[in-house]
C-alpha cells in the first residue's frame, strides 16, 4: 500500500540526522505500514499485546531509575542497569512531549538474553507499535524481547 | 484521433498551467502578511516579516528563547506570554500548557505565527541572551565519554553570565545531518573569564550534538551557541553549601567553586560527586585542591560500583547517607544540585528528610 502523506511525515522524522544521529528505519527499506504490520503479527503470535510489553519495560527502567547508580537485580534474575544523559528528544509521530535520553540495559540471567532500550522506544511501542526499523541502534525483535522480558 | 488526444493534452495541460499560476499568485497574496510589529514587555518594538514562528521571528531580531526541540512544540521550552494578537490556541500547544498557563494566556512561542502585531511579556533575563560566535582553543578528554570544550570567543566579544548557567550550542550540519540542532549545556568555566567559555560533554549514544562535539570538532573549528540561560546559579548569602553532582553534572559546579575562589567566601563548603568507578571520576586533583583554597571546604567522590583493580579507599555507596556529617544546621544550609534526575528525586528528599528547606535545594537536572 503506498503510504500516506502523514506516514510519509513520520517516516521523514525518522530519518538519520533529524531526531537521532542514525534515525529510527535502520536498514529497513519497508515502507512504515508494513513495518508496523509486521510486528504486529509478530506480537500476535508471541500472545502480547504493545501496552503489556511498554508497561514491563517502563516497570523495569522506573526500579533501575530509582536506584541510578549501577546494576540492580530485579525479581531475582533480572539485571537492570538505566544511563540518564543530559536532554530530552521528541516522538517522531510528533506526539506532544518530549522523553528523557535514557537508556535501559536489561539482561535476564536466566536465558541469557540482553536488551537496551530507551525511554522514547516504551513510548514507541504503547502508542505506536513501532520497534524501529531494521538494523537501526535501538530496534527491539518483539521475539527477543518478550522472551528477554517474560521468560 | 492522435491530432484530437494532442488537442485535449495540451489544454488539460493549459489549464493546469493557468491554476498552477493562480495558486502561486494566490498564496503571495493570501500569505503575504507583510511587515508586523513585536511589542515586547511595553519596552522594545521590533518590525519582522509576518508570516513566521513568534520564537523564529525573536531569534532573527537577536532576542533568544530557550528551545530544547528545534520548534517542533513538543519540548515546552519557548514559552511566552501573549498580551495580544497571536491567533487562537492550537492543539499541539494545549498538551505542554497548565490550566494557570492558559488562563495567563502563556503559548508556546514556536506554534504561535507572527500574521499581525503581537504584544508579548518574557522575563527581563531574555535580553541578555545573545549569539556568539567562537572558535575552539582546548579539547581535553577527561574520561573515556566525557570531554572538556573551550570555546573563545572572536575578538572584542565578552559573554555575561552567572556561575550555573547554560548556553545552548548550535552545530554545523556533517555527515548524515542536514540541519543545525541545539543542545543546552552548562558553563564549566568562571564568569570572570569573559572572552571565553568551557563545557564539559558527555557523549550520548545516537545524540546529534555530542557525536558532532566528540567526533567532528577539532581545535580552530568555528562554533556558534546562544546564551546564557537558566536560573541555577549561586545565591550570594553566608549559608553553608552542600554541592552534589554526577557524570558531565560536575561542570557548573566547578564554575561556582572557581567563582566562590575569586570572590572569596568564608562559607562551609561540602561537595560530594557520585560517580559507579573510578573510570567516571574527574578533575579530582582539581577539586581537591579547593580544600587548600577555601577555610572550610570538602570534597568528597562517592563510588557506587567500584571495580576490584580500583582499589578504592574513598566512601562508597550512594552520597546520600554522607549528608549527616556534612550538615550542621540544616536551617542554614543551601544545596545545588546537578546530575540525573534519579539522583535529584534521591538527593532532594534525604535532604528535606534532614531538615534542609526545599526553596533552599537549587537544582540543575538532566531529563
Amino acid at each position: 500500500m503506498k503510504p500516506t502523506a502523514q506516514e510519509l511525515k513520520i517516516m521523514q522524522r525518522m530519518q538519520p540526522g533529524v531526531i537521532t544521529l542514525s534515525g529510527f528505519l535502520g536498514s529497513d527499506t519497508r515502507p512504515l505500514n508494513e513495518i508496523l504490520e509486521s510486528d504486529s503479527a509478530a506480537l500476535a503470535a508471541l500472545d502480547r499485546s504493545q501496552q503489556e510489553i511498554a508497561d514491563r519495560m517502563e516497570s523495569f527502567s522506573q526500579a533501575s531509575w530509582d536506584s541510578y547508580l549501577g546494576e540492580t537485580l530485579i525479581e531475582g534474575k533480572y539485571l537492570v542497569q538505566t544511563d540518564v544523559y543530559r536532554g530530552r528528544l521528541p516522538c517522531p509521530y510528533g506526539h506532544p512531549g518530549i522523553f528523557r535520553k535514557a537508556i535501559t540495559r536489561l539482561t535476564n540471567q536466566s536465558n541469557g538474553l540482553c536488551v537496551v532500550w530507551t525511554s522514547l522506544n516504551i513510548h514507541l511501542i504503547r502508542e505506536h507499535g513501532f520497534f524501529e526499523g531494521k538494523g537501526s541502534a535501538f530496534r527491539l525483535e518483539p521475539k527477543t524481547l518478550v522472551k528477554a522480558l517474560f521468560e | 484521433m492522435l491530432l484530437t488526444i494532442l488537442k485535449d493534452v495540451a489544454v488539460l495541460a493549459g489549464i493546469s498551467g493557468v491554476l498552477a499560476i493562480l495558486l502561486v499568485i494566490a498564496e503571495r497574496w493570501l500569505n503575504n502578511y507583510g511587515d508586523c510589529k513585536i511589542n515586547i514587555n511595553g519596552k522594545r518594538e521590533l518590525t519582522v516579516k509576518g508570516g513566521n514562528s513568534l520564537l523564529s521571528s525573536l531569534g532573527e531580531k537577536q532576542v533568544f528563547l530557550p528551545s530544547a526541540c528545534g520548534g517542533r512544540g513538543s519540548c515546552g521550552a519557548c514559552k511566552c506570554q501573549i498580551l495580544e494578537g497571536g491567533g487562537p490556541l492550537l492543539p499541539t500547544e494545549k498538551p505542554l500548557l497548565s490550566q494557570a498557563e492558559l488562563a495567563d494566556n502563556i503559548r508556546l512561542s514556536c506554534q504561535v505565527k507572527v500574521k499581525s502585531d503581537i504584544s508579548i511579556q518574557i522575563p527581563d533575563s531574555i535580553f541578555n541572551i545573545r549569539k556568539f560566535s567562537s572558535v575552539i582553543s582546548e579539547i581535553i578528554d577527561f574520561t573515556y565519554d566525557i570531554k572538556g570544550i573551550t570555546f573563545k570567543l572572536d575578538e572584542g566579544e565578552t559573554i555575561d553570565f552567572k556561575a550555573g548557567q547554560y548556553v545552548q550550542l548550535i552545530t554545523e550540519p556533517y555527515g548524515k545531518v542536514r540541519q543545525r540542532v541545539s543542545r543546552a549545556y552548562s558553563i564549566s568555566s568562571k564568569p570572570e573569564i569573559n572572552t571565553s567559555i568551557q563545557l564539559i560533554i558527555r557523549l550520548v549514544p545516537e545524540g546529534i550534538c555530542t557525536t558532532w562535539v566528540h567526533q567532528n570538532l577539532k581545535l580552530g573549528d568555528r562554533v556558534n551557541f546562544t546564551g546564557p540561560y537558566g536560573d541555577f546559579f549561586l545565591r550570594d548569602t553566608e549559608a553553608d553549601i552542600l554541592f552534589v553532582a554526577g557524570g558531565s553534572g560536575k561542570a557548573p559546579i566547578k564554575s561556582m567553586l572557581e567563582h566562590l575562589q575569586v570572590v572569596g567566601t568564608q562559607r562551609k563548603m561540602t561537595y560530594f560527586f557520585g560517580a559507579r568507578s573510578l573510570k567516571d571520576l574527574y578533575l579530582t586533583k582539581e577539586m581537591k585542591a579547593f580544600e587548600q583554597v577555601f577555610p572550610d571546604f570538602r570534597y568528597v567522590p562517592v563510588l557506587s560500583n567500584p571495580d576490584p583493580d580500583d582499589n578504592w579507599q574513598g566512601e562508597t555507596g550512594y552520597v546520600m547517607p554522607h549528608f549527616k556529617n556534612a550538615i550542621r544546621d540544616p536551617q542554614n544550609t543551601e544545596a545545588y544540585l546537578c546530575g540525573s534526575p534519579g539522583m535529584i528525586n534521591a538527593v532532594c528528599k534525604a535532604l528535606q528528610e534532614q531538615g534542609v528547606a526545599a526553596d533552599k535545594i537549587y537544582y540543575d537536572s538532566f531529563g
